[in-house]
């Protein structure tokens, strides 16, 4: 059953890349084939977004809800999938932008927010790498992924009044309305649900992985 | 009630009173952060050369400078407040002693006093080396007393966390700049409205919403980092 998943899931991947070459038609308004990104570069940023809210979840669980190691190692395993998409995200962006703005960086509130989640991330990482007791790495780094969770929304909210941005709207914009070809947004909706499974696939293995190292260590001592 | 109350300030006073008779003790946190504003003070002015800048360059560039001065220097004296308690080994006993709320108070409440006299030494002495001229003073004082207070809820649970880890000292950094990063950019571009004249709009409540949400943010959290 689950092999069977995990082939549906490879098949649906592998459609989503050739749907975004040989299906979606070319958006107007950009420059040569620039517009295909999208369909890596969206579903990317979702799931990085979507990483960080779930390590904020797990981790606010773990504190409040029992303490369970399991649900750190959620947390930890969603940081680390999260730092992966989100840097792939940044970097897709990047050649987006070179293509169409004519520089990889110029400090849009889209790359100022991805860049303070990916330092996000990376201090998360430096914190549980520089704590060698295992409950007391679980507590604090737990805290300090509630913590960024309550400020972040300060980032998503200030960033685009402070600063002016070139980013393409949003799939739905300010009027609600999608303005896009329907099958790029097929192929769009596609791309983020597969991603969106494939997140849930890795961080279920790495999950496992980590609660049996966790075991492994734990017979040891 | 009143008396849960009032025994909970007066715990949290007597956890402020411990942290300043403690520094004056040995005057750790105060030296290092007057020096180091200082010393960045002077290496900003020089570097800017005898006149300064032009008045329109002055007014985009100057703000940032003063912020990366505070922050950098918050980061070097405010993680003291807990990294001292693991080194002396005090920790458990001030576990044993205070209610957790009380003891983050206490503490939020001597990085504030910190923070506010780093203000008072480095803002007058940055203003009159850079030849910055403040349209709206008002202003001014109101950002930098909501900045400072974000900037010590923000460094204190922080240093709360770090304390417990190796590396302590780079590690503050590391983590406190993700979480101080809205609080600085809304800072700056408050302070640019303070200098060229124009007021904040919504940019002052919302450094307040930060303020409100770093303190609750921490009273929640704190008991967790600190009890094992």
């Amino acid at each position: 059953m689950k092999r069977a998943l995990a082939w549906l899931l490879w098949l649906w991947m592998a459609a989503v890349i050739a749907g975004a070459f040989l299906y979606a038609p070319l958006a107007k308004g950009f420059i040569g084939q620039s517009s295909r990104i999208l369909f890596f570069h969206v579903p990317m940023a979702w799931v990085s977004f979507v990483a960080f809210i779930a390590a904020g979840i797990w981790s606010a669980r773990f504190l409040f809800l029992g303490r369970r190691p399991e649900h750190d190692r959620a947390a930890a395993a969603a940081v680390e999938l999260g730092l992966l998409f989100g840097v792939l995200a940044t970097v897709t962006g990047a050649l987006w932008a070179r293509v169409m703005w004519g520089a990889y960086w110029n400090w849009d509130p889209r790359q100022t927010s991805i860049v303070v989640a990916l330092l996000f991330y990376g201090a998360y990482l430096a914190l549980r790498s520089s704590l060698e007791d295992r409950d007391q790495r679980a507590r604090l780094s737990a805290a300090y992924a509630v913590l960024g969770l309550a400020v972040a929304p300060f980032l998503f909210f200030v960033m685009p009044r402070i600063m002016f941005s070139l980013h393409p709207q949003s799939v739905i914009n300010a009027q609600g309305k999608v303005e896009m070809e329907s099958r790029m947004v097929q192929v769009l909706l596609a791309g983020s649900a597969g991603a969106t499974a494939l997140f849930f696939w890795i961080h279920n293995l790495q999950c496992r992985l980590t609660a049996l190292s966790d075991r492994k260590s734990a017979l040891e001592e | 009630m009143w008396r849960d109350a009032s025994t909970w300030a007066a715990e949290a006073l007597a956890v402020f009173a411990k942290e300043w008779r403690c520094e004056f003790r040995t005057r750790y946190a105060l030296n290092t952060l007057a020096l180091f504003a200082f010393t960045t003070l002077v290496v900003v002015s020089v570097s800017l050369g005898p006149i300064g800048v032009s008045l329109s360059q002055g007014t985009a560039v100057l703000p940032v400078l003063l912020w990366v001065i505070l922050l950098f220097s918050a980061a070097a004296g405010l993680p003291r407040a807990f990294v001292q308690e693991e080194e002396t080994q005090t920790a458990i006993a001030l576990r044993l002693a205070a209610t957790p709320s009380a003891l983050f108070c206490g503490k939020l409440l001597y990085c504030l006093t910190l923070t506010a006299a780093l203000e008072l030494l480095v803002t007058p002495v940055y203003l009159a080396m850079t030849n910055l001229n403040v349209k709206s003073p008002g202003l001014l004082v109101a950002v930098l007393a909501a900045g400072g207070y974000g900037l010590a809820a923000g460094s204190t649970l922080v240093a709360a966390i770090i304390a417990q880890a190796r590396s302590k000292g780079t590690l503050f950094s590391v983590l406190a700049f993700p979480v101080l990063l809205p609080l600085i950019l809304i800072a700056v571009e408050l302070t640019r409205g303070a200098v060229a004249g124009d007021p904040g709009g919504v940019a002052l409540p919302q450094l307040l919403l930060y303020d409100a949400v770093v303190t609750i943010a921490g009273l929640m959290l704190f008991p967790a980092v600190w009890n094992p």
